[in-house]
């Protein structure tokens, strides 16, 4: 660094603290992210470089049982980020590019599954095409086994192809038709201008949603879990260490392995994907893109995505019809009894503690989002890329080891001990017990910061989307008219992010109400959470229960969704074009 | 030089920068950029200052360091006579119109208007009188309810201007704040916030990089280049005296002519340009037989058909209707001419023979040190 970067520093930290709000939201906003991200983390690569951990490095890695769990692992993610990726490419191209009819309608079932939890998916596959499937069975007579590779490689392609899918689709719309109209004037075809064209300028694109499809599905749990059957995974490995075999050091061993890839992929989308991006997402397309009507083309494209919007509605369907019947395909008597399980039996703690800790998060989070946006964004410390990158790292690591970690730094309090001459040494607690028996709140805060600290990234990112939109200008000129950072970030910043806010918000909440792996080994006794509810009456062959469980867990959503709509607003007021003429 | 309107505030507002430099470290790789190199400057109360130069000066960095939102590397700010330089930029009593206006797009004009007074905690329906004041001054009546997106360019000016005029600060700080208006509008209301800077009486300090906005608006111009001051002068002062050839050749328009001290005289100097024996007045006096450049205005050349003048050659001629712009060459280089009023009725024909001639007192020496390159 140059000689005059010390100083630099200083300067830009006393700049920071002459405003008191300033300085504490960003003392508050490190210590939480040190204590709820990166100590964790840290503390579980301890435990695995322990000398008790060391050994089994070895031991795993050059076995062959554990070999072929690390290769299931992998060829799971590459499988299920290729389908998920085209799954993905395919909806956008037919919405963006294709003349074809029921776009709208097959647009809202691609974003079903971003609400509902993701093993709802499994769970219906397995009662549609599974050894006594409705359709397997049922219609086509055959025990077919959907355990397994290609089973886990249909749930989770559906269950997570929708973020692809918005992802294109955006970039597509984005693309200067210009381009394109430049290629036909040049006499390229329509194959041509795709080949040549539309794709390249999609691959930073198709690459950022493979490799996040790819860190999606090696950290899923609940999905190998249900559907996986022989086909053992990372994540199912150390859930079975933890649960089964109280083993925290092998976990801890594992999901180092599963650390790697992870942020390995994180790393690379993070530093080199980000930079090759072309497609300017700002700016209006100057043109009407021409959209394909080749018959060859348009309806074999329809034809597929229709295909496939049917197949998640079916599953949705089962979903639901399975929620009123006693057993689906043996017993198809109508039955309120699991609803009545959930609402008002075992379950109805479930519902209200998961509600209840998801609304604590969600503003948190939304907030604590933004708040890191506006430091990232708009100010300079040293530091601040670390500080976003520790702001990422909960939705980078998998949420299994995220749990983990938080079991061995929060599960006995961290008090520090001060030697005070006397014979009594004064104790001071500085962080209770978090998870765990006895654990404070019976766990519920560790839980609501896990749920903080997973939904964090996609409103942090959200955030700084929206605010490099915004000219800096507009909040120097707030506090050139004598208002401090509180009221500039209050009064002008926010209200200007509100878009992204909200969006920081829902995905908070849905998130949330949607997690499994990070919470699986924080609930307790007094803290019930319906994700891991519902993985209990799956396991136990209760699916009525399962789907009662999740279509209530959809509607809470969407009925949050649509209160946050209410409250927050979707505008930012600044919208409102010319109307009656100036 | 301050004080010459009718006074309607004390006359505070004496702004002073000691020494300021600040400097960046360059975005990529290990370097530093000086962006302003001890920059000592003092502005009266009331008086109009603009901070002229071509882009990346540092002009603007010097604005933003009054104005707070950068630190000084070294140097210090002083505001009748208190030491600034670290404070905050919203405890300063100064406040900045934005080159893109920077209204707050989610509120109305009279919201933008009020916001600094209700940040002040001022009472609602003094808030009311004073918004409404500044409306009506602004000619913005019945704007108050819509939003800058609803505004034409110029109306979203003025609420920008009404919005800092409004907290009646110590200082007003200006960042290109025309540059976005077609021409036509830039004109008027340039002539605009000059009168309302004269009657408010507010020290001004004015950032453009166009010359004659500086001219026309200025009690003073600080020419800036590379991170320093060049000059600090009257319009008239940096005009008809610039001290370097850089300011000579950034305001208006100059031709250089190269010569050699002959004799020095008391304070003048004699030397010969185009053929004919002048003598300047200059300072610090050159020695004998020192290089010296001459500095002409293309409108302090004319252009005679008989021989009596220096013989040069048209080259071009570009009829602009109020004037007329000639190319001719002479002493083996271009000259660039302009004749107006009654002289430009006359137009001479290209590849024509001609004599230039000019006045004594239009002539002004610099001495021949630094580059010619510009």
């Amino acid at each position: 660094m140059t000689a005059i970067s010390p100083r630099r520093y200083v300067d830009q930290f006393r700049r920071i603290f002459q405003d008191p709000i300033l300085a504490i939201s960003l003392i508050v906003v490190t210590v939480f992210l040190l204590l709820a991200v990166v100590l964790p983390i840290l503390a579980m690569i301890g435990e695995s470089t322990s000398p008790e951990g060391r050994p089994l490095f070895a031991h795993y890695l050059g076995t062959s049982t554990y070999q072929t769990i690390i290769s299931n692992t992998v060829v799971m993610g590459l499988v299920v980020a290729t389908v998920g990726t085209a799954l993905g490419f395919l909806f956008a191209y037919v919405q963006v590019k294709v003349k074809a009819p029921f776009k709208r309608f097959m647009h809202i079932v691609a974003l079903i599954p971003i609400i509902s939890p993701p093993f709802a998916v499994a769970t219906a596959t397995i009662v549609l095409f599974g050894r006594n499937g409705l359709i397997s069975k049922g219609i086509f007579g055959v025990r077919y086994n959907i355990y397994g590779l290609h089973g886990l490689t249909l749930v989770l392609a559906l269950s997570y192809f929708t973020v692809v899918y918005l992802n294109l689709k955006g970039m597509m719309q984005a693309l200067d038709p210009a381009l394109e109209e430049a290629a036909t004037n040049l006499g390229a075809s329509k194959w041509r201008i795709f080949r040549t064209v539309t794709v390249p300028m999609l691959i930073p694109g198709l690459l950022s949603s493979f490799l996040l499809l790819f860190v999606e599905s090696i950290a899923d749990l609940g999905n190998p879990l249900v559907m996986g059957g022989n086909y053992e995974v990372l994540s199912t490995r150390i859930y079975i260490s933890v649960i089964g075999l109280y083993d925290t050091t092998a976990a801890a061993v594992f999901s180092v392995i599963l650390l790697v890839p992870s942020l390995t992929v994180f790393i690379v989308q993070r530093y080199w994907i980000g930079r090759m991006s072309v497609v300017s997402v700002t700016g209006k397309p100057t043109g009407t893109p021409q959209l394909i009507t080749n018959r060859w083309v348009r309806w074999p494209l329809f034809g597929l995505t229709m295909f496939i919007t049917l197949l998640i509605i079916l599953i949705y369907a089962t979903i639901f019809i399975g929620a009123f019947t006693r057993v689906v395909g043996v017993n198809n008597d109508f039955t309120l009894d699991h609803f009545d399980f959930v609402i008002n039996g075992y379950g109805s703690a479930a519902m209200t503690d998961t509600t209840t800790l998801a609304a604590v998060a969600t503003p948190l989070a939304g907030l604590l989002g933004m708040l890191l946006a506006f430091l990232v964004v708009r100010k300079e410390f040293l530091g601040r890329s670390a500080l976003d990158f520790a702001g990422m790292l909960g939705i980078a690591v998998p949420g299994t080891i995220l749990g983990i970690g938080f079991l061995l730094v929060f599960n006995n309090p961290i008090q520090l001990t001060l030697p005070f001459g006397g014979a009594e040494p004064l104790t001071i607690t500085l962080i209770p017990k978090l998870t765990g028996g006895r654990a404070i709140l019976g766990g519920a805060l560790a839980i609501v910061i896990v749920y903080i600290v997973r939904s964090v990234p996609a409103a942090l990112r959200a955030g700084v989307a929206a605010l490099t939109q915004i000219d800096p200008a507009i909040e120097e000129a707030s506090i050139s008219l004598g208002a401090d950072n509180a009221r500039t970030f209050r009064k002008i910043t926010l209200p200007l992010i509100r878009p992204a806010f909200l969006s920081g918000l829902i995905y908070a909440f849905a998130r949330s109400m949607t997690s499994l792996s990070a919470i699986v080994f924080l609930t307790t006794p007094q803290t019930k959470i319906m994700t891991h509810q519902i993985l209990n009456e799956v396991e136990n062959g209760r699916f009525g229960n399962a789907f009662a469980y999740c279509v209530i867990l959809i509607l809470i959503v969407l009925v949050a969704i649509s209160i946050l709509y209410l409250t927050v607003g979707s505008t930012t007021g600044a919208e409102r074009t010319l109307e009656g003429g100036a | 030089m301050a004080g010459n309107g009718n006074a309607r505030r004390d006359s505070t507002g004496d702004l002073r920068l000691e020494n300021l430099s600040k400097i960046f470290p360059e975005r990529e790789g290990q370097g530093e950029v000086r962006a302003v190199n001890d920059v000592s400057l003092t502005i009266s109360a009331g008086e109009f200052v603009t901070l002229l130069g071509p882009s990346g000066c540092g002009k603007t960095t010097t604005l933003r360091l009054i104005a707070g939102f950068e630190l000084p590397t070294s140097g210090r700010i002083l505001l009748d006579g208190k030491d600034i330089s670290m404070q905050p930029p919203n405890k300063r009593d100064m406040s900045l119109v934005f080159q893109s206006y920077a209204l707050f797009p989610h509120m109305t004009v009279f919201d933008n208007i009020a916001y600094g007074l209700r940040t002040a905690g001022m009472p609602r329906a003094q808030v009311q009188a004073k918004v409404n004041e500044a409306l009506a001054q602004m000619d913005l009546e019945g704007l108050g309810e819509r939003r800058p997106n609803e505004l034409s360019g110029g109306q979203q000016q003025r609420v920008a201007l009404a919005r800092s005029l409004v907290m009646e600060p110590r200082v007003l700080l200006f960042d290109e704040p025309l540059s976005n208006l077609d021409a036509k509008l830039r004109v008027q209301m340039r002539s605009e916030i000059r009168r309302l800077q004269r009657r408010l009486n507010i020290t001004s300090v004015y950032v453009t990089h166009d010359q004659i906005e500086a001219m026309a608006m200025s009690d003073r111009i600080v020419v800036m280049n590379a991170g320093r001051i060049e000059q600090i002068g009257t319009p008239q002062e940096v005009y008809r005296y610039p001290q370097s050839r850089f300011v000579a050749d950034f305001i208006g328009r100059a031709n250089f002519i190269e010569t050699r001290v002959e004799a020095v005289d008391g304070e003048q100097v004699t030397a010969t340009v185009l053929g004919r024996t002048v003598h300047v007045p200059m300072e610090p006096l050159p020695k004998v037989n020192d290089p010296l450049v001459a500095v002409l205005r293309p409108e302090s050349l004319y252009i005679t058909d008989d021989t009596a003048g220096y013989p040069a050659v048209i080259e071009q001629t570009m009829y602009l209707g109020a004037e007329t712009e000639y190319i001719v060459q002479a002493e083996g280089q271009a000259l660039t001419v302009i004749e107006s009023g009654l002289s430009a009725l006359r137009l001479f024909d290209e590849g024509q023979t001609v004599g230039l001639s000019f006045e004594d007192e239009a002539i002004h020496f610099l001495p021949q040190t630094e580059s010619v390159a510009v």
